[in-house]
């Protein structure tokens, strides 16, 4: 019992990573229908960014953020300028941007690796290493402080969503592109903002997690695969269900690597499986859109 | 005709290599044997999967362990290995089609994945990590195959795809695809099975990246894990746009192309020619969807 509580502070929390990222992919999905796979790699510019602020030039922690985030707006907004603006406008079908993003995925992974030397980089806890207990459940802080962060991430999407007109006009766009258009919204604004955003998100996700892992050019694909099977688990209809992917996957993925008899490295498949099998019974995930 | 002359040309030539640039040529026309395959599923039927790769990986794996782990005679194993990748081929086709939009793709991502783990985590069934070496190909009718003699080998396996993928390409079969790419519902309309085209194409050029992996298996007489990972996957479908998607051969140039430029760009740009491949497919997209021989066929009329 001891351990799955154990276990649960920390599958909660790599759950947490797994959502944003989820959540990043959800945010350019809705309003475009564009699956971008660069996300990973988003994650992993955040994470360097944590190592170059935090680690080589020791700022606060906060103000790094601060800096990480901006700085991940910027590259999500020009992403959308080089590599999707161009073709939307030309009437490319759908698949022309995801295969170009494919190529900036190729980009964005070179030019840090061109950048930085191979090996993995660190990037420092904010309250530094230590254990937090509440109650019967204990974890590291950096767990609790990556549960935080999204906590606070997926409210303030919620409430962008549901409480403002901005956050309404994006919805607007999900529903019906045309019809939204028509209403006097502006659709390259929205796509411009949706990947502004996912970057943000995307990035978040990396420099929180950067402290477990360590920043490495190569971290980005495995992080955009488990981020879309949580979000495939959750499905792409609420802002929720990305959050709930990815607690689910990760909860799936502990478990299995704790307690199923099998060597470890087969529980790497676990999550793999799981999105085939979503895929196949489940297209929509486990929430469905509001009518 | 034709086609027997251009195998007799692209035969002939390693005949004058040395051993370097025999193992450089045999790769690069695997590649594009490769590329071929993935040109008629992506360019021509419209389809994105990520397995073309693992199914080449299958196929290497699949005839190495029947013939040295199960003794099975070789062209038994050749036609067991070939239904091996049917068998998974359909499991993943017949699912995905029936859904919209983008989920081959998404399923073939997972089962990319998956075949990697499986091969890291086999044992000694795929040796793992290492993978399986000191093998070679058996004796056929007492002759042992090598050399030069192998590259007419990987010639055959090229002009053979190439021969039966044009034959393919002109036929009702192919005509369908096209349909099915450029509008599903006119397809269906016109009476064409699009889920049956769609199954039918990937299970096909599947099948062709498993012989074409089972003749790399023997290339190197080694078969391991990362050969067969997701950026492969990648390049491939890098190749097939830079090169032009839904022509042969545009696919032969950019496989060709992106095979060989790593050669000529290392002195220049170390290990990263990678980032020159992301450009040049960006660059691709935006500025000439129809890749490298549309580009030709520009300058060729314009001139």
């Amino acid at each position: 019992m001891q351990d799955f509580l154990e276990l649960t502070v920390s599958a909660t929390a790599s759950g947490c990573v797994y959502g944003l990222l989820a959540l990043a992919y959800l945010l350019m999905i809705r309003p475009t229908g564009i699956i971008n796979f660069a996300v990973g790699e988003w994650a992993m510019v955040g994470a360097f960014g944590g190592f170059l602020l935090l680690s080589k030039y020791e700022w606060n922690y906060a103000a790094g953020m601060a800096v990480v985030l901006a700085f991940m707006f910027l590259v999500g907004w020009a992403t959308e300028r080089i590599a999707v603006r161009p073709l939307v406008e030309r009437g490319a079908p759908v698949l022309a941007p995801i295969l170009a993003l494919l190529g900036m995925l190729m980009v964005f992974r070179e030019v840090v690796s061109v950048s930085f030397p191979p090996d993995p980089h660190p990037v420092p806890y904010p309250f530094g290493l230590g254990r937090l207990e509440l109650g019967p459940l204990g974890g590291s802080y950096q767990s609790f402080f990556i549960i935080a962060v999204t906590l606070i991430v997926f409210a303030g999407f919620w409430y962008f969503f549901e409480k403002t007109l901005w956050g309404r006009s994006f919805e607007a766009v999900a529903l019906n592109r045309r019809a939204a258009a028509l209403m006097g919204i502006n659709l390259s604004r929205v796509t411009a903002l949706s990947f502004a955003g996912g970057a943000g998100v995307a990035g978040l996700a990396g420099l929180v997690v950067s402290p477990n892992i360590s920043a490495h050019y190569l971290m980005g694909v495995p992080l955009a695969i488990q981020g879309f099977t949580a979000l495939v688990i959750g499905g792409v209809g609420r802002v929720e269900g990305a959050l709930l992917g990815g607690l689910l996957l990760a909860f799936a993925e502990q478990l299995t690597a704790r307690y199923a008899p099998i060597p470890s490295g087969f529980a790497q498949g676990v999550p793999l499986l799981l999105m085939m099998v979503f895929l196949l019974l489940r297209p929509t995930g486990l929430l469905r859109a509001k009518t | 005709m034709r086609w027997l002359g251009a195998f007799v040309l692209l035969a002939a030539l390693p005949f004058f290599l040395g051993d370097y640039h025999n193992d450089v040529y045999r790769k690069m026309l695997l590649w594009v044997t490769l590329a071929l395959g993935y040109n008629f599923l992506f360019g021509i039927c419209g389809q994105v999967a990520f397995s073309h790769f693992a199914f080449y990986g299958i196929g290497a794996y699949s005839v190495v362990i029947l013939l040295f782990q199960l003794n099975v005679p070789l062209p038994l194993a050749i036609v067991l290995g070939v239904a091996v990748c049917i068998v998974v081929a359909l499991a993943v086709a017949i699912p995905s089609t029936r859904l919209e939009g983008f989920y081959l793709a998404l399923a073939t991502l997972a089962l990319a994945q998956l075949f990697v783990v499986l091969l890291n985590e086999g044992g000694s069934v795929t040796g793992g990590n290492g993978g399986i070496a000191n093998y070679r190909l058996p004796d056929i009718f007492g002759v042992r195959i090598r050399g030069p003699w192998y590259t007419a080998v990987i010639c055959a396996l090229l002009v053979g795809t190439y021969a039966l993928l044009w034959r393919l390409d002109r036929s009702w079969f192919g005509r369908a695809c096209r349909a099915v790419r450029d509008n599903p519902e006119a397809a269906a309309a016109m009476g064409v099975d699009v889920a049956r085209t769609k199954v039918i194409a990937f299970t096909l050029t599947s099948a062709l990246a498993g012989v074409a992996g089972m003749v790399y298996a023997f290339v190197d007489n080694t078969v391991n894990p990362p050969i067969f990972g997701l950026d492969n996957a990648f390049l491939l479908l890098f190749m097939v746009i830079v090169g032009g998607a839904g022509r042969h051969a545009g696919a032969v140039i950019g496989a060709a192309l992106l095979f060989l430029l790593p050669f000529f760009l290392s002195p220049i740009v170390g290990h990263h020619h990678v980032l020159v491949f992301g450009v040049l497919v960006v660059a691709a997209i935006l500025l000439q969807p129809k890749g490298l021989i549309g580009l030709f066929d520009f300058m060729r009329k314009s001139s």
